[in-house]
C-alpha cells in the first residue's frame, strides 16, 4: 500500500504538472495573438475581426516556405516580416478609408470581418480545404524535475515568453513605445508634437498582425494547418483581451495564463468538452462584475 | 508671418467661425479676448490642424496650411501649449519631453540631446521629476511641462491657451516671465487668455472675439482701445 502522500507526489509529477506546461505553452502562443489584438485596440479603438485568419496565412506562409526548404528557424523571422505589408497595406486601404466616418466602430468590424472571410476562402482556394501538418522543427523531449516535456513546447514557452517580454518593453521602455501610448491617449496633441499618426497607425496593426502570423509560425507544428484554423483560436484570443481589458497589455498576459491554465487544469476533472463553456462562463462573469476588464486599457496610464 | 483670412468652421451643424480674420508678425504677442465659448479655443485648434476649417485661409510664411493633418502644421514651426496642457498620462516627465523632439525633423542625436538639457537647465523643478509620471505633477508644474515640451522643438508660432487657469500668482508670474521671453526671442505668440489685466501687459495688439468673430481689434498700447475692449467684454 503505498502512501497518500507518495501517491499526490506521482499525481502531481506525471498527471498534473505536464499538463500545467503543456497549458503553458499553448498560453504563450494565445498571449501573443491577444496582444495583437489588444494593441491594435487601444490605439486604434478597432477589433480586427480577422486577426484568425491572419494567424492562418502565418501558419500557411510557414508550410509554404517549409516545403520550398527554407527552415523553420529561419521562417521565424521571415514570415513575420512578410506580415508587416500585409497588415499594413490593410490598415491604409480598409481601416483608414472609414476611419474618420462616424459609424467608424461597427464599420471597422464589419470590414474585418469581411476581410477574414475573403482571405479564408482565399487559403481554401490556394492550398485546399484539408489538414496538413509541418514536420516538428524540434524533436525530442527533455525531463525537467522527472516531468517530461517535449522539447518543442519547452521551445514554445521559452521563445513565447521572451517575446511577450521583449513586446512589453517596446511598448513601455522605448522612445518608440512612448509615441504609440502617446498617440493612443490622445491623437492631436501627439501630432501636434509631431507625430506622424497615420504611420504610427499603420505600423502598430502591422505589428499585431506579424504577432498574430508567429504566431501561426509557431503553432503549426503542433496543431494541424488548415484554413479555418483561425476560428477556434481567435474566440480564446478574444476572450483572454476580454477578460485582460481591452487594451490591456498585462490584461493580456494575466488573462492569457489564467484562462489556458483553467482550461488545462479543469480538463483533468470534467469532460474537454465543457472546458469551453468554464472559460467563457468566466468571462461572463468578469463581464458582469467588472466589465472592463482586469486592467486598464493601453495609454489611459 | 501668420496671416488667418476669413475663417469659418462649423462643430457639426453650428457655425463656430463666422469669417475670422487676425494676423500676427514675428516678436509679437497677440491676444484673443472674449467670453467663454465665443469660439477663441476653436481658433486655436483650427490653426493647430485639430477642427478643419470649412472655408477661408490660414498661411504660415505665405504658405496655407489650412486643413492639413496636425503633425505636418506642426513641422512648419507651429507649436501649441493647449487648454487643459494635455500632458500624457502613463509617460513620464521625460518622456512627454522626449515627445517634443518630433517637431522638428533632421536633427542630429547631440542636437537633440542638447535641445532637452537645454530645457531642462530651464525647467529645474522638471529636472528633478524627469522619471515621475506626468500626470502626477501639480497644476503649475503641469504647465511648465507643457510649455517645456513645446520648446524642446523651437518653434516660430506658438499657440497657448489659458496658460494661467487656476494656478497660484506666483506661477502666473514665471509663466508670463516665460512668454515676454520667447517673444523677444522672436516667436509670434498667439494668446488666449482669461486674465485679461496680465495678457495686455505682454501684448501688442488684441482682438475682441464674440460668437465667432472679431468684434474689434486694438492695440494694448492705446488707452482708448484697452477702455473700448474692458467695455466690451466686461471685466
Amino acid at each position: 500500500m503505498r502512501s497518500p502522500m507518495a501517491e499526490f507526489l506521482d499525481y502531481t509529477q506525471f498527471v498534473l504538472a505536464p499538463q500545467v506546461l503543456n497549458g503553458l505553452s499553448l498560453g504563450v502562443a494565445v498571449i501573443l495573438m491577444a496582444l495583437g489584438l489588444t494593441i491594435i485596440f487601444g490605439l486604434l479603438d478597432v477589433i480586427n475581426m480577422a486577426h484568425g485568419e491572419f494567424y492562418a496565412i502565418g501558419a500557411f506562409l510557414a508550410l509554404a516556405l517549409g516545403a520550398l526548404g527554407l527552415n523553420f528557424w529561419i521562417l521565424l523571422a521571415l514570415v513575420p516580416l512578410l506580415m508587416v505589408p500585409l497588415g499594413w497595406l490593410t490598415e491604409r486601404a480598409l481601416i483608414q478609408r472609414v476611419f474618420h466616418s462616424r459609424e467608424r466602430h461597427i464599420l471597422t468590424l464589419l470590414l474585418t470581418f469581411g476581410f477574414g472571410m475573403i482571405l479564408e476562402d482565399v487559403l481554401k482556394l490556394v492550398f485546399g480545404a484539408n489538414t496538413q501538418k509541418p514536420p516538428m522543427p524540434i524533436t525530442g523531449g527533455t525531463e525537467i524535475l522527472g516531468v517530461f516535456l517535449p522539447n518543442y513546447r519547452l521551445f514554445l514557452i521559452l521563445f513565447g515568453a521572451a517575446l511577450i517580454l521583449a513586446v512589453w518593453v517596446a511598448v513601455f521602455r522605448t522612445r518608440l513605445g512612448a509615441m504609440v501610448r502617446a498617440a493612443a491617449y490622445d491623437k492631436d496633441m501627439a501630432s501636434s508634437l509631431g507625430v506622424p499618426v497615420r504611420a504610427v497607425y499603420s505600423g502598430t496593426f502591422a505589428f499585431g498582425v506579424a504577432l498574430a502570423g508567429l504566431s501561426g509560425v509557431l503553432l503549426a507544428p503542433i496543431y494541424s494547418v488548415f484554413p479555418t484554423m483561425g476560428r477556434d483560436f481567435i474566440l480564446m484570443a478574444f476572450t483572454v483581451v476580454i477578460v485582460g481589458g481591452m487594451g490591456s497589455i498585462q490584461g493580456a498576459v494575466v488573462a492569457g495564463i489564467l484562462l489556458t491554465q483553467v482550461q488545462a487544469i479543469s480538463s483533468l476533472y470534467i469532460s474537454p468538452v465543457w472546458t469551453d463553456p468554464l472559460v467563457f462562463g468566466i468571462m461572463v462573469m468578469v463581464l458582469m462584475v467588472r466589465p472592463q476588464g482586469l486592467f486598464g486599457r493601453l495609454g489611459n496610464a | 508671418m501668420l496671416e488667418i483670412t476669413d475663417l469659418h468652421a462649423h462643430y457639426g451643424l453650428s457655425h463656430v467661425l463666422q469669417g475670422v480674420t487676425l494676423t500676427g508678425a514675428a516678436g509679437e504677442v497677440v491676444s484673443l479676448f472674449g467670453r467663454n465659448g465665443v469660439g477663441k479655443t476653436t481658433i486655436i485648434k483650427t490653426i493647430a490642424g485639430w477642427v478643419r476649417p470649412t472655408s477661408g485661409s490660414i498661411r504660415l510664411d505665405g504658405a496655407d496650411i489650412g486643413g492639413r493633418p496636425a503633425d505636418r502644421i506642426c513641422r512648419m514651426g507651429l507649436g501649441i501649449v493647449p487648454e487643459d496642457r494635455r500632458i500624457f498620462p502613463g509617460l513620464s516627465v521625460l518622456e512627454n519631453l522626449e515627445l517634443g523632439l518630433h517637431q522638428t525633423a533632421g536633427r542630429s542625436r547631440s542636437e537633440k540631446r542638447e535641445a532637452l538639457d537645454r530645457v531642462l537647465e530651464r525647467f529645474p523643478r522638471l529636472k528633478e521629476r524627469r522619471a515621475q509620471m506626468g500626470t502626477t505633477l501639480s497644476g503649475g508644474e503641469q504647465q511648465m511641462l507643457a510649455m517645456a515640451r513645446v520648446m524642446v522643438g523651437a518653434p516660430r508660432v506658438l499657440l497657448i491657451d489659458e496658460p494661467t487657469e487656476g494656478l497660484a500668482p506666483m506661477i502666473v508670474d514665471e509663466i508670463f516671465g516665460i512668454i515676454t521671453t520667447l517673444r523677444d526671442q522672436g516667436l509670434l505668440i498667439l494668446l488666449v487668455e482669461q486674465n485679461v489685466h496680465r495678457a495686455i501687459a505682454v501684448t501688442s495688439r488684441f482682438y475682441a472675439i464674440e460668437r465667432g468673430q472679431v468684434v474689434f481689434t486694438g492695440s494694448a498700447a492705446n488707452a482708448d482701445d484697452r477702455e473700448r475692449l474692458f467695455g466690451t467684454i466686461a471685466v
